[in-house]
């Protein structure tokens, strides 16, 4: 609670006003305080309010989808910074790239950034999946979190390879070529999910907006959106003693 | 409230009319939803695939004429310039003079769909040369010609005939329609495959572009 605005001070009362808006505690002292501060803060109410001492071990969970939740975070914003620079034109993505590496100041520190948390947030996911599974955390009442953390497993593999095919080089074209075919070998939907994925029967310009688009909003999108509703579910179904 | 005609304790009009104006109109607007939804469905997935590409056209003209490529023809109907292939990688396409004419092999990898580079050599490698020997070891003389294409993402080999012998590759490449324009420039019509062949099918091609009267033969294979 905001101290009560003193008299005779206009410039005092109106901080005081605005900072009591914003933060509707005062500094968390005492554990009466810090639970509303957790509970008020936007911020913060993802945390539980209170957790047993034993539940903030972080040997017990390496506190993985931690760790996978900031490489997302970081690929966000590596990738906004990234978005100012690329344009998914086949004649300039690879310029672009080259630019961003050589020319833009500090873009090779972003650029490696996103590639190598890109990486990171690949094994993270992984090795968070194989803790649950390996801890037996998937069991009820947590069947359905398990069952989001697939989808979320699912979606970080197709952020990854999406993202591949942006720079246009030999690497990506050919990862794309042979990644698209795999999914022609499936029966029925194939050729229709090859022809839908690059826009065309070739992959070329079609191919890499489409990619583009799916790598920027679509995923990304699709990936918080689970994540909400993954972290939600952590919450309630609470915690099996980790963090 | 008006009067609902169907509530009458009457009953007259009961058995006609169990369901309720509130309920009548529940349904209609259910169905009309529902409908929306899938004709918006249907819409959106229709919206997704697109009604015209910017894929490269099928037919393209090469860069090279017909007497560059073979060097004239002699009396016997032979290349001057001898057996030649010369790969238009950028089109993905590979043109073969050899004694019998002049052939083009789509490099489409039948594998995962690479493109594969042309080799004079497609026996160099461990466990290369005992592919060729199982798949070719009871040819000789000229049939063990060792040029082909070998793909650079896993690795598969073809024979020049584009006879699939090492890798992952499930069948031989396909050949395609190679013509000669009145300009004496190639035209290759890659979505016309004059030989076709399933896994397992080692039948070397007989269709050729003849050397003599500029004409194909006609030997379709498996199409």
């Amino acid at each position: 609670m905001s101290a009560p605005p003193k008299e005779g001070n206009p410039v005092r009362t109106f901080v005081d006003e605005v900072w009591g808006s914003i933060f509707r505690h005062g500094l968390p002292t005492t554990d009466k305080v810090a639970a509303r501060t957790a509970l008020t803060n936007f911020f913060l109410h993802i945390h539980p309010v209170r957790v047993k001492k034993s539940a903030i071990r972080v040997s017990y969970t390496l506190c993985l989808g931690g760790l996978s939740f900031f490489l997302f975070i970081l690929l966000t914003i590596t990738g906004l910074f990234l978005m100012f620079y690329y344009i998914p034109s086949v004649d300039q993505a690879y310029q672009n790239i080259k630019d961003l590496q050589f020319v833009a100041t500090f873009g090779l520190v972003i650029r490696n950034m996103h590639r190598w948390a890109a990486h990171g947030m690949v094994i993270t996911v992984w090795l968070h999946m194989a803790r649950v599974f390996y801890q037996g955390a998937y069991k009820p009442p947590r069947q359905f979190n398990w069952a989001i953390g697939t989808l979320l497993l699912l979606t970080t593999l197709l952020l990854s390879f999406s993202g591949y095919l942006l720079p246009w080089d030999q690497l990506a074209v050919w990862a794309i070529t042979v990644g698209t075919n795999m999914a022609k070998y499936a029966p029925l939907a194939g050729p229709y999910t090859r022809y839908l994925l690059l826009g065309g029967r070739q992959v070329a310009q079609g191919a890499l907006i489409r990619f583009y688009v799916l790598h920027v909003i679509a995923l990304p999108l699709i990936g918080f959106l689970l994540m909400v509703v993954h972290f939600w579910r952590t919450r309630k179904d609470g915690f099996t003693g980790g963090l | 409230m008006a009067i609902n005609p169907y509530d009458t304790p009457r009953g007259k009009f009961r058995t006609r009319a169990e369901t309720t104006r509130r309920q009548f109109l529940l349904l209609m607007g259910t169905l009309a939803s529902t409908g929306a939804v899938i004709f918006g469905s249907v819409e959106v997935l229709k919206f997704m695939f697109p009604a015209a590409t910017g894929d490269a056209p099928q037919q393209f003209k090469t860069t090279f004429t017909f007497d560059e490529l073979t060097g004239g023809v002699d009396g016997s109907g032979k290349a001057k310039a001898g057996a030649t292939v010369r790969s238009i990688t950028a089109d993905r396409v590979s043109v073969v003079v050899d004694d019998a004419g002049i052939y083009a092999v789509y490099l489409i990898c039948t594998h995962l769909g690479c493109t594969p580079n042309y080799v004079p050599n497609v026996t160099s490698g461990s466990g290369v040369l005992d592919a060729v020997a199982a798949a070719r070891g009871d040819r000789t003389g000229s049939e063990q010609i060792p040029n082909g294409w070998a793909c650079p993402c896993h690795g598969s080999r073809y024979f020049i005939d584009s006879t699939n012998f090492y890798g992952p590759a499930p069948r031989p490449m396909d050949w395609v329609s190679i013509s000669v324009a009145p300009d004496n420039f190639f035209v290759v019509d890659r979505g016309n495959i004059v030989a076709y062949r399933q896994p397992g099918d080692n039948t070397a091609p007989q269709w050729r572009l003849l050397l003599k009267t500029k004409k194909d033969n006609g030997k379709t294979l498996g199409v």
